[in-house]
């Protein structure tokens, strides 16, 4: 196998250039990690390479492989590539799996029709791509018996039974907890020192350290840094290399301390299912007047749920919740993972606020004070939900949430979709809130360190 | 978007027809036996029909007719079954499902059947074509409002309104209504078509309206027996119906 050599790759749109000339050497056995934040044309950087730009943008410069240059080929070539020479890991592959079809059988059917290889053989050949991964057992199971990481585990199996010695991974541990994600950063390891070219995306720089390799960081469609990994994490050049190790939430400062009074809600000997599944039994928890608790867990373990039974807004199955009285709506609030979709989608965040601040009868002011406080920019307020970056909307539901003055504020993933940087922003500006206004903190994160930092008290759910 | 405009262009001739046309035409019920099933002339542009009435009188106050018809009955069907639609999606439970085993009952008999039913205890009256129009199709708008209204109350955005301390008015006015409209707009010119063919079918078999009101379907049946004299005048009023279909059609079709 020889190397996969960018040579001056670009990538322009109908509004000029957005990746510019960019030169890299992936070599096989060392992965190649890029950094770099949402819009900095990392993705686009590997569609390019794979071949599956969108149709009105276009590639320029030479993608070389075993001699070939990839971009001067036609797309039936290229398509003829891909999963032979090339192929993609799925981004969450629960979602990429066939719900209705066993582990097994999704990959078999690579062999079976890419290398046209008869049943019994591409059946073999999937058992033993599952087996090489340590899932002989699960290989008669449909995905929905699978864990999560047992999803990614069959998604990489028929990623590569094919023999694609080139894998790209579009940000790989995109929505795992901490668990899983160096799950998934050492099988992608595996895959390289087993002779594979990787290449894989990502905001997240413990995946980068996790590969070893090489890394490469992105800023506005340029490669500002690369080098060793080791070398580049550990003694970084870059200005915005250096803000984005120091964004990762195990290099906060931990939010200082609280001062508490009585206690605003307690559950006790709390239980729930969903079905046949059991999510949580007797857990017991206390949040105190300007306090935080974090619920911290991998994803499935409930943490979100004992969130919402703490807030009134789900029963439990067993156990009780007491609240203190009049912590009822709108004196308890909710930040929402996904912000976008907290807000109603065909008005604008200024009508949002501004319904809020009538129904409540409070003081428009309040709303400049907080946009300030959240340093956002008026000129926001005329935009729709989707046409504000996902940082400024979270801080635009922080806002909202902060003005009928809460006592509890339930921040529910508020910044797993964010890049690292941006997620730094927002939970400082979450800090100063709760520290302006004295409201408590629910927290519920995938992040052990996240919820170290913003809490003393952490609740560990499942796992 | 092309089609959505030849079916806007169609409605709108259509409905210029109906609307301007009574004004103009004469009495569509004036009869001159001395001049029955004549071709297209000065004194009648498009003929006259057996009975000596003017062809183009009968189908503009015919298509008046089914115009009106067909918005009311449409809008008919489509009030209580969005409103029982967001009452479903709201209160979920025994309504719920009470509702919608009321909506299956009702899905299992054919609509026509309904309207045949409704038009047999007062033959030629207005409402109980209306009646059983809205019984057969509120169905519809019931599935769809549930099914999207369930959706769109499961989002965060309804809880965070909640949790603001905003009531069911703001939540429908804001978060459930302009969503669900422009599917309800495509759902209102499906059924509008529906009810359009299913008078003219009736009239055709003689059940709904009577003679001598004008009415595509029964000029179609009246005429029916004239066609080899008078081909143009059994051809018209199903061209119109047709068009009208089309047009409705086209409109719905490109807003899906």
């Amino acid at each position: 196998m020889s190397d996969l050599v960018l040579d001056g790759v670009t990538v322009d749109g109908p509004q000029g250039r957005i990746v510019h000339p960019t030169s890299l050497t992936l070599r096989p056995g060392v992965p190649l990690a890029l950094l770099g934040e949402t819009g900095s044309g990392k993705s686009l950087l590997m569609q390019a390479v794979m071949g599956t730009l969108p149709p009105r943008l276009s590639a320029g410069g030479s993608v070389r492989l075993d001699g070939t240059d990839l971009l001067r080929l036609d797309a039936a070539a290229r398509r003829a590539l891909w999963g032979r020479r090339i192929a993609m890991l799925p981004q969450e592959p629960w979602a990429a799996l066939d719900p209705l079809m066993r582990a097994e059988a999704q990959v078999a059917e690579v062999p079976r029709f890419l290398n046209r290889a008869p049943w019994a053989e591409a059946r073999r050949r999937a058992g033993e791509a599952l087996a090489a991964l340590g899932l002989a057992r699960g290989e008669r199971r449909y995905p929905f018996q699978l864990s999560g990481g047992m999803c990614q585990r069959v998604a990489l199996a028929a990623t590569r039974v094919a023999g694609a010695g080139v894998l790209l991974a579009d940000e790989p541990t995109k929505g795992l907890d901490t668990a899983l994600r160096d799950g998934v950063t050492a099988l992608l390891r595996a895959e390289a020192e087993a002779g594979r070219i990787l290449l894989a995306i990502t905001h997240d720089v413990a995946v980068a350290r996790g590969l070893g390799g090489e890394v490469g960081v992105m800023l506005e469609g340029e490669v500002v840094e690369s080098g060793p990994a080791a070398a580049v994490l550990a003694a970084p050049r870059h200005a915005y290399t250096r803000r984005l190790l120091a964004a990762e939430p195990a290099a906060w400062a931990p939010w200082p301390r609280a001062e508490t009074g009585g206690v605003l809600v307690e559950g006790r000997g709390l239980a729930k299912r969903f079905g046949a599944q059991r999510l949580f039994e007797g857990v017991d928890v206390a949040l105190r007047a300007g306090g935080r608790v974090a619920l911290f867990g991998p994803s499935g373990s409930g943490k979100s749920t004992l969130g919402n039974l703490l807030l009134g807004l789900l029963r439990p199955d067993a156990g009780e919740v007491r609240r203190a009285p009049g912590l009822v709506a709108p004196f308890v609030q909710k930040l929402y993972q996904d912000p976008v979709a907290a807000f109603a989608p065909r008005r604008t965040v200024g009508q949002a606020i501004e319904a809020v601040v009538a129904r409540h009868r409070l003081d428009a002011r309040a709303t400049t004070r907080w946009m300030e406080a959240l340093r956002l920019s008026p000129g926001l307020l005329a935009r729709r939900p989707d046409e504000v970056s996902g940082g400024e909307l979270q801080r635009f539901a922080l806002l909202r949430a902060m003005l009928p003055g809460p006592r509890v504020l339930f921040a529910d993933e508020p910044t797993s979709r964010l890049d690292p940087v941006t997620q730094q922003e927002v939970m400082d500006r979450l800090r100063d809130a709760l520290a302006a206004s004295g409201a408590a903190l629910l927290l519920v994160t995938h992040d052990r360190d996240i919820a170290g930092k913003a809490a003393k008290d952490v609740l560990a759910l499942g796992g | 978007m092309t089609a959505a405009r030849i079916g806007w262009a169609l409605l709108a001739a259509i409905a210029a027809f109906g609307i301007l046309g009574p004004l103009l035409a004469g009495d569509p019920l004036r009869q001159d036996l001395s001049a029955t099933l004549q071709g297209p002339g000065a004194v009648h542009p498009l003929g006259t029909d057996q009975f000596g009435r003017d062809m183009l009188a009968r189908l503009t106050h015919a298509t008046r007719l089914s115009l009106g018809f067909a918005a009311v009955a449409a809008v008919a069907a489509a009030v209580p079954g969005i409103a029982l639609g967001l009452i479903a999606a709201w209160r979920g439970g025994i309504v719920e499902r009470a509702l919608v085993s009321l909506a299956d009952a009702v899905m299992a008999l054919p609509g026509l059947l309904l309207v045949v039913l409704f038009a047999a205890f007062a033959p030629g009256e207005f409402l109980p074509l209306y009646l059983g129009l809205s019984l057969a199709l509120w169905v519809e708008y019931f599935r769809l409002t549930r099914g999207v209204a369930a959706s769109l109350l499961a989002r965060p955005a309804v809880e965070a309104a909640r949790l603001f301390g905003f009531g069911p008015w703001h939540v429908l006015r804001h978060h459930l209504l302009p969503e669900l409209a422009p599917m309800l707009v495509t759902l209102l010119a499906f059924s509008a078509a529906a009810a359009v063919t299913a008078i003219s079918a009736l009239a055709f078999v003689g059940i709904g309206l009577r003679p001598p009101t004008p009415e595509w379907g029964s000029m179609m049946t009246e005429l029916l027996p004239y066609h080899a004299e008078a081909p143009l005048q059994v051809l018209l009023p199903g061209l119109l119906l047709a068009l009208t279909v089309l047009g409705l059609q086209l409109v719905a079709g490109a807003r899906r």
